[in-house]
């Protein structure tokens, strides 16, 4: 009896599961979800990067006005103030600036104390002067334009180097980021295309059994759904079978990383929502494989009579 | 005698119908037919007459190349996809190659228009089980269809073809190869479902058919359809007039 039962569980009319397609999509879709986990952990942990370098890049910056040279004594404080006056008056003009305050005598004594002792004398030593520099919140500066502007309004201002050179990272990051995003459009195109290619062979393939349907009355979305259901499993598989090889590569990947000194890259921590992402991945894939192969079968049988 | 102007004609009707295959001639042209409710015809004409094509403008896998055609009550030219499909629901049609689904059990090939409907599974059950046995081929339910002789893939054929009680049921010379002990009962099944309201067309060649049911005759002849009542063909008489 239960024998019986079970052959007459609802069985679908199309013989998908012998298909030949179905290993090849599993194969291409585990190896594209791989490629994206890789790619899409790059991204993450670009972005997490670029969040922490912003965080200390944004906000505010020092510059720094060089001591003259010249060996009259007043004359080189003279020619000082006369250099940070144009600097502040620049960058009070800059849109990207809210409040400039030079550092003060006392405030320089105190940054400078700790190598040089109490009751120095500044006036008499030339110590470079300090100009603290808040942004608008939101703004965006490109550093190495204001250094280049900087140099201009007076040779004696310059920007605090290690910010200048973050900002060269933020961008070559900002270009990586790109390249990813761009690998994963790719990924993505060429797997829809496989399914969407493979759907169509199948399709036709199958075009007596589609036949037979239709003229029981099966409407496309019957055999639509079929082969939405088919092809979403085998994205899952295929995307689980992915997501396995790549996270023992994203670890290998993060400890290569970790190795570098420097702790640039250590800032490059992945979220718990990135993992998350990362393993949502096989339900992504299976949902892409099924909408592709969803509206490849609706849009192909709409040309059959 | 073919028509009358008041007749309603909510089954299948075709004004200047014409069939051709791409850019081929036509085979058949300027076809008018009117099949009332609850009517029962038989359909005759030499082999490449136009038997199974005209049938399958009836079933809808085809549209007319030329003319107007409705089908209860539909203009088929102006019917969307879905729409056929629905439409194609209400009409069982046994093919004249059967057309099974090779590698499924007769009983999901019997099951298939149920399931397309979207009924439930002890339902189909239910029904399903009892027309096999009807059609005695509950021994082989769950045999491969491959795996069957042609009288029962005819039989499965058939039962598929009325297990949703159609509204118009078209066979393709449906007695063909069952063997002539169960030919009668099949022919049995057919006359029970028309006294049921369901429209019947059935192409034959068997003339033992033609006379023993006296049924009138749609025969096609030079690319044209001609309506002949049973009495008026053999010169029976009688009172079997329908
Ligand atoms: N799919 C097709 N493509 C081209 N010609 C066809 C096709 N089907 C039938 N024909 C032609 O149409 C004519 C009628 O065929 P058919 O309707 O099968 O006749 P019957 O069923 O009465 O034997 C024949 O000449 C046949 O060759
Ligand atoms: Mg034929």
């Amino acid at each position: 009896m239960r024998d019986n039962e079970s052959k007459v569980q609802r069985k679908h009319e199309l013989p998908l599961e012998g298909d030949s397609t179905g290993v090849f999509l599993k194969v291409m879709i585990s190896i594209a979800v791989f490629i994206f986990a890789l790619t899409l952990a790059g991204v993450l942990s670009i972005n997490s990067m670029l969040q922490n370098w912003n965080n200390s890049i944004l906000g505010s910056f020092t510059v720094q006005i060089i001591p003259s040279t010249e060996s009259n004594h007043a004359k080189a404080v003279a020619e000082t103030i006369e250099n940070q006056n144009k600097t502040i008056e620049f960058l009070k003009k800059h849109e990207a600036v809210d409040v400039v305050t030079p550092l003060n005598d006392a405030q320089l004594q105190k940054l400078i104390k700790p190598w040089l002792g109490d009751g120095v004398d500044l006036a008499k030593l030339p110590i470079p002067r300090l100009i603290d520099v808040k942004l608008k919140p939101d703004a965006e500066l490109n550093y190495r334009k204001l250094a280049e502007q900087l140099a201009e309004v007076s040779p004696a201002a310059s920007l605090d180097n290690h910010k200048l050179w973050l900002n060269k990272l933020i961008h070559f990051a900002d270009g990586l980021k790109m390249v990813a995003m761009t690998i994963l459009i790719l990924v993505l195109l060429v797997n829809s295309g496989a399914i969407f290619y493979s759907t169509q062979t199948s399709l036709g393939l199958h075009k007596y059994i589609i036949e037979i349907l239709h003229l029981m009355g099966a409407k496309d979305t019957y055999i639509a759904q079929q082969y939405a259901r088919r092809t979403g499993w085998i994205g899952l598989i295929g995307g689980v079978i992915g997501i396995v090889l790549a996270i023992p590569a994203i670890f290998l990947l993060g400890n290569l990383a970790s190795e570098i000194e420097g702790g640039i890259i250590s800032e490059a921590n992945l979220s718990v929502m990135a993992w998350g992402i990362i393993f949502s991945l096989p339900l992504f894939a299976g949902a892409v494989a099924m909408l592709t192969a969803y509206y490849t079968v609706k849009r192909t049988l709409e040309k059959m009579i | 005698m073919t028509e009358t102007k008041d007749n309603i004609c909510p089954i299948i009707e075709m004004h200047n119908v014409g069939i051709r295959y791409g850019q081929g001639p036509e085979i058949l042209s300027d076809i008018k037919l009117c099949l009332k409710k609850g009517s029962f015809h038989f359909l005759t004409g030499r082999s490449g007459a136009g038997k199974t094509s005209l049938l399958s403008l009836m079933y809808l896998a085809q549209k007319p190349s030329r003319g107007v055609m409705g089908v209860f009550g539909k203009n088929i030219n102006f019917a969307n996809r879905d729409s056929l499909s629905l439409l194609r629901r209400k009409i069982g049609v046994v093919f004249q190659d059967f057309r099974l689904l090779e590698h499924m059990s007769a009983f999901d090939n019997v099951a298939l228009p149920l399931r397309i409907c979207g009924m439930n599974d002890k339902e189909v059950k239910k029904r399903v089980t009892e027309l096999l046995a009807w059609v005695e081929l509950d021994k082989s339910m769950y045999a491969k269809a491959s795996t069957l002789s042609g009288g029962e893939k005819q039989r499965i054929a058939i039962a598929r073809a009325v297990i949703n009680r159609p509204e118009l049921l078209l066979a393709d010379e449906p007695t063909g190869n069952v063997d002539n002990d169960i030919a009668p009962k099949l022919m049995k099944l057919f006359v029970e479902l028309n006294k049921l309201g369901t429209t019947v067309v059935i192409a034959t060649h068997s003339e033992k058919l033609i006379t023993d049911f006296m049924y009138p005759r749609l025969h096609l002849q030079n690319r044209s359809l001609r309506v002949y009542p049973p009495a008026k063909v053999f010169g029976l008489g009688g009172g079997n007039e329908r």
